[in-house]
């Protein structure tokens, strides 16, 4: 195309840029070429059918006066649709220069020569008849205005239904991020939001999700008879299906908790059922524990987590062994074995997942291990809740401006003494 | 991540390079899903892959069940210390072969295949 419609200036100029109170012969026909031009406007569509219904009579009617020997009541017809023909090009042709923005710009433009030359005949006919028969055949041109006419009505109509698209599209966006921030509310209001009450003993947790909906959690569980069991997991993957798994991970290890006293078969069992709902095979990396707040005796069955670490009275971070244990969600008939770890008055015992470890910088750094240790070993001595929001602080100055890659989650438990 | 493979005979070897995330794991899952395809046995040869996340080891999980309900031998080899302890954690080093080099992953292939 040598030259789109835009180009030409302001047919989408609104007719409000004109104040109503001006009332002289200029204002109204730019308010005039304002409606006729408008975008979709009513009296802009008439006014196109209306160009395009004569475009094609004077192209139909410049033929038929090619021809010889016409009747002559043919030849007066054809001689006053010619007239009228070009007094409503005329117009046109006026208004669409008043329209337009950058005027000079329109008269040179490839349609504004076209809408000038087809109507230039008409009117130099009178000043020579030897140059008639020449300048007729420009007449010609009008069927290039007809391609303009087709080209801006496609680009309306294109515009028209992709603006329709859009706004379908926003809102049915719009609807899908409520309803994820709901899901995301209700994912994080499952999550114990204290530790229990338990003498001699304090516990915080935070998990933070990567996405609107995470696949990590943790848990608090009071057992019968005093004990606590303290869970951190990590569902494979992220989004809708990675919360989705770890809800049925999280109620069917809470269930069986109350009925497996020993943690590895307590694992053991949630990791059959598991294995029976899972059809998108995804899994989870589950440390689940039996806290004894009247002992400090912690027993312990490991499913693929990191191992968590302790923080012994004297500054002094040991890492828990028995780490190795099969994910959850993969395989049934797996064992899960127990592990005791006797805690002493003063130690904390920090579970994390691989979020916090594997939380990047903008150098594509991880904040790793050593950083972990050194942050529990530095500023371990005080409650649990200082600890976890310390570590969750150091973290984010960490990654600094690089987005969150992982769900982030952290459970510390602090124990004086019974 | 890119993912490179080459042909031993009858076996394909699928060479992943650099991070295996979750960005990464869909197209890694169509790679070998289609190395599968075409291959009487698979060997994931790890030794240009720097990281493995949760939703990579899935992949390989994903991988291995292929490959034993299609009824044809598979084995990783080759892993990085980083990635080993990855497999090693979450027990993915338990349910599936993992060989020091691509000869042992091989010789473990020929000796089922006979």
């Amino acid at each position: 195309m040598p030259n789109l419609p835009e180009s030409e200036g302001g047919a989408s100029v609104p007719a409000s840029d004109t104040p109503l109170a001006d009332r002289s012969p200029i204002a109204w026909v730019r308010r005039l070429a304002n409606l006729l031009f408008e975008r979709d406007g009513p009296y802009a569509r008439a006014f196109e059918n209306l160009i395009f219904a004569l475009i094609v009579l004077s192209i139909v009617s410049v033929g038929l006066e090619a021809t010889s020997g016409l009747p002559g009541w043919v030849s007066s017809t054809l001689r006053v649709t010619e007239i009228v023909v070009v007094a409503v090009f005329s117009f046109e042709y006026v208004l669409r220069i008043v329209a337009a923005e950058r005027k000079l710009a329109f008269i040179f433009s490839f349609y504004g020569l076209v809408d000038l030359l087809s109507i230039a005949p008409f009117y130099l006919s009178g000043i020579d008849a030897r140059y008639l028969r020449g300048l007729r055949i420009l007449r010609v041109l009008r069927v290039l205005k007809l391609q303009r006419h087709v080209l801006e009505t496609t680009v309306a109509q294109r515009t028209r239904e992709l603006a329709e698209r859009n706004e379908a599209l926003a809102q049915a966006q719009a609807q899908l991020t409520t309803e994820l921030e709901v899901a995301r509310a209700l994912q994080i209001a499952i999550l114990p939001s204290s530790f229990p009450m338990a003498p001699g003993c304090d516990g915080a947790a935070r998990m933070l999700p990567a996405t609107t909906m995470g696949g990590d959690f943790y848990d608090f569980i009071e057992l019968p008879g005093g004990p606590i069991g303290l869970v951190v997991a990590d569902v494979s993957g992220k989004g809708v299906p990675a919360a989705f798994f770890m809800a049925v991970a999280r109620t069917n290890l809470r269930e069986l908790a109350a009925h497996h006293l020993d943690p590895g078969a307590c694992l053991a069992r949630t990791n059959d059922v598991l294995c029976t709902q899972n059809p998108m095979d995804l899994f989870v990396t589950v440390f689940y524990c039996i806290f004894d707040p009247s002992t400090g005796v912690v027993r312990y069955a490991n499913g693929g987590h990191n191992p968590p670490y302790v923080r012994r009275g004297d500054g002094s971070i040991e890492m828990l062994g028995g780490a190795g244990g099969l994910v959850l969600g993969v395989m049934q008939g797996v064992e899960y074995p127990d592990h005791t770890l006797q805690l002493r008055p003063g130690d904390r015992l920090v579970l994390y997942t691989d979020g916090v470890t594997e939380a990047f910088n903008q150098a594509n750094e991880p904040y790793g291990v050593e950083r972990l240790i050194a942050e529990v070993q530095a500023h371990g001595d005080g409650p649990a809740d200082a600890l976890v929001e310390r570590i969750c602080r150091s973290v984010a100055v960490f990654s600094g401006a690089a987005p969150q890659s992982d769900d982030i989650t952290l459970t510390v438990l602090a124990w004086r003494a019974p | 991540m890119k993912v490179r493979l080459e042909s031993l005979g009858p076996i394909t070897v699928v060479i992943p390079q650099g991070r295996l995330d979750f960005g990464a794991a869909a197209a890694f899952q169509t790679a070998i899903e289609q190395a599968l395809a075409g291959a009487t046995a698979l060997i994931i040869d790890c030794a240009e892959l720097e990281y493995v996340s949760s939703a990579g080891l899935r992949v390989f999980l994903l991988a291995g069940r292929s490959s034993q309900s299609a009824g044809r031998p598979f084995a990783l080899c080759a892993l990085r210390p980083a990635v080993r302890e990855v497999f090693d954690v979450s027990g993915f080093s338990r349910v599936i072969a993992v060989h020091a080099d691509r000869d042992g992953a091989v010789a473990q292939i020929r000796q089922r295949s006979v």
